[in-house]
């Protein structure tokens, strides 16, 4: 949309005066055939409702219009114009095509951004200064960011209930993986190399972890004991096709022979310290699964590992 | 108001206004409102046509999008024409619909009401029984509009024939302009008219 034409200093040709907006031309361009110039927008605005030329109806279309010829673009630039902040005081005359410049470091520029001086750190608008309070302004912004904040607790609960949604199918999927096993003996192949690695993955994402004190194992743990194990285990996301056999390998009972009474333990003591260990996470207990064990002699290995549980002594 | 639409009225209203149109009469233009939106425009019926004399008036409202869409016109001044309503005044114009162009103005936009009256376009009508009467009996037609410009727009030439009819009517308590319609619309037979009315 153009110059109001009242800004410039003497008349102004009428043929650098848009058809559309009655205003001096504003980053002009021409229609093909007929020549007629408008402003930018206005053209563009007036095409998008119509493919016409507005003054004699010819066909144009948006990709048709062309840049005035350099004539046409000079008589502009020489046009001599106000400030657009005359209002505000400006008093500068400008050549047209100087006014944009002026306008970017224009001082009656009433928008112009200025740092709050009383120390709250905004950049405020000059016109807005005198109205402007640091504790209001910054209470808008917590407020602002408050609400941003809500936003993205709702969201974060909301893909938790798609993750867990997702976690379900997936156990569902792996029962059905299973199922398919069973009636299959190349899925079952596939099958058990997918549960292999879930393993891998599973144990690689437990921290190692240290016994200081091998005589603080317990080889007969009760119950209760047991359970609270199994579910660290299955927290830590314990594949669940181990889980069951991990702590049946909890006890003495079902240890390797090199492992399986007190006397053949204090033997094997110089065997047992090369163990890979893994922490049960939050528990005075280690894993020592067969994966991360392939060094260790056979009779102190059982598939798919030991669970160990100690009263103290883990780091 | 969008501020394009306001630029462009206010610089088209001080067009007209310098126009030799409006220097010799034959247009006119005010303002409604102080917003611009609204303006009341006046054009002579032209010479040798049955518009003559009389002075019509137009309600012109200025919508947000203008110039981008046309200005709503229509006759305050009821007349008798085939491209005009006789009931609402609405005008059959292409420029005031698909043909509107961002170029053309006000003082355009009357101007070419004001050829409209001289040359009307019968295939296109907005009143289809002003179209009728003008196709098939011209004179009459002519005739017709002449009563009505005397009747309504101040024009110089009385038809006693019609006023006599539409005062009959009216003794039997039929609304003046109710009166005219009916008598006109059956090419001014008083007895089809009567029946039309009364039926």
């Amino acid at each position: 949309m153009g110059f109001e034409i009242k800004r410039f200093q003497g008349d102004v040709d009428e043929e650098l005066i848009c058809p559309i907006c009655s205003g001096v031309l504003e980053d002009p361009l021409q229609a093909p055939a007929c020549e007629h110039a408008f402003c930018r927008a206005c053209i563009t605005e007036w095409i998008s409702r119509q493919p016409t030329c507005p003054v004699d109806r010819q066909a144009v279309t948006a990709s048709q219009l062309r840049p005035v010829p350099r004539i046409l673009r000079n008589l502009l630039s020489r046009l001599c114009t106000s400030c657009d902040n005359a209002p505000h005081g400006c008093n500068a005359v400008l050549k047209l095509d100087s006014l944009a410049s002026h306008l970017v470091e224009c001082e009656y520029n009433p928008k112009r951004p200025m740092p709050c001086e009383a120390g709250c750190g905004l950049v405020i608008p000059k016109d807005e200064l005198a109205e402007h309070n640091c504790v209001r302004e910054l209470r808008a912004l917590i407020a602002t960011h408050q609400g941003k904040l809500n936003d993205y607790e709702q969201e974060l609960a909301e893909q938790r209930l798609v993750i867990n949604e997702h976690k379900r199918e997936l156990a569902l999927l792996k029962e059905f993986m299973r199922a398919m096993r069973l009636s299959n003996p190349s899925m079952r192949a596939l099958a058990d190399q997918m549960e292999r690695e879930e393993v891998v993955r599973w144990a690689n994402s437990l921290a190692r972890a240290r016994v200081t004190r091998w005589g603080g194992m317990i080889s007969t743990p009760d119950d209760v004991l047991q359970m609270m194990i199994k579910r660290s285990l299955s927290e830590s996301g314990c594949p669940p096709h181990i889980i069951d056999d991990l702590m049946e390998n909890c006890h003495e009972r079902r240890w390797p022979p090199g492992l399986s009474s007190l006397e053949t333990r204090q033997n094997n003591r110089r065997l047992y310290e090369k163990y890979v260990c893994k922490r049960v996470p939050g528990k005075q207990a280690v894993l020592v699964l067969h994966c991360d064990n392939t060094h260790v002699d056979e009779h102190m290995m059982v598939e798919p590992g030991l669970v160990m549980i100690f009263a103290h002594g883990i780091e | 108001m969008a501020n394009i639409a306001a630029k462009r009225i206010k610089r088209e209203f001080k067009e007209v206004m310098k126009s030799e149109e409006v220097a010799g009469g034959t247009i006119k233009l005010e303002l409604v409102n102080d917003s611009w939106t609204e303006l009341q425009g006046e054009i002579a019926g032209p010479p040798d046509t049955p518009y003559e004399g009389g002075t019509f008036l137009l309600e012109i409202k200025v919508p947000e999008t203008y110039p981008f869409n046309p200005p709503k016109i229509r006759f305050m001044t009821k007349i008798w024409h085939p491209n005009v309503s006789s009931v609402t005044g609405a005008i059959c114009l292409d420029i005031l619909k698909d043909q509107w162009a961002a170029a053309l103005t006000l003082r355009t936009v009357l101007l070419s009401i004001q050829a409209l009256l001289s040359a009307a376009e019968p295939n296109d009508p907005q009143d289809a029984v002003v179209a009728k009467q003008y196709r098939e009996d011209i004179q009459l037609f002519n005739l017709t509009a002449r009563h009505w410009t005397n009747a309504y727009a101040g024009g110089p030439t009385v038809i006693w024939e019609f006023n006599q009819k539409v005062q009959v009517l009216q003794d039997m308590g039929v609304d003046e302009d109710q009166a005219r319609v009916a008598l006109s619309t059956f090419d001014w037979g008083l007895e089809r008219a009567t029946e039309h009315l009364f039926s």
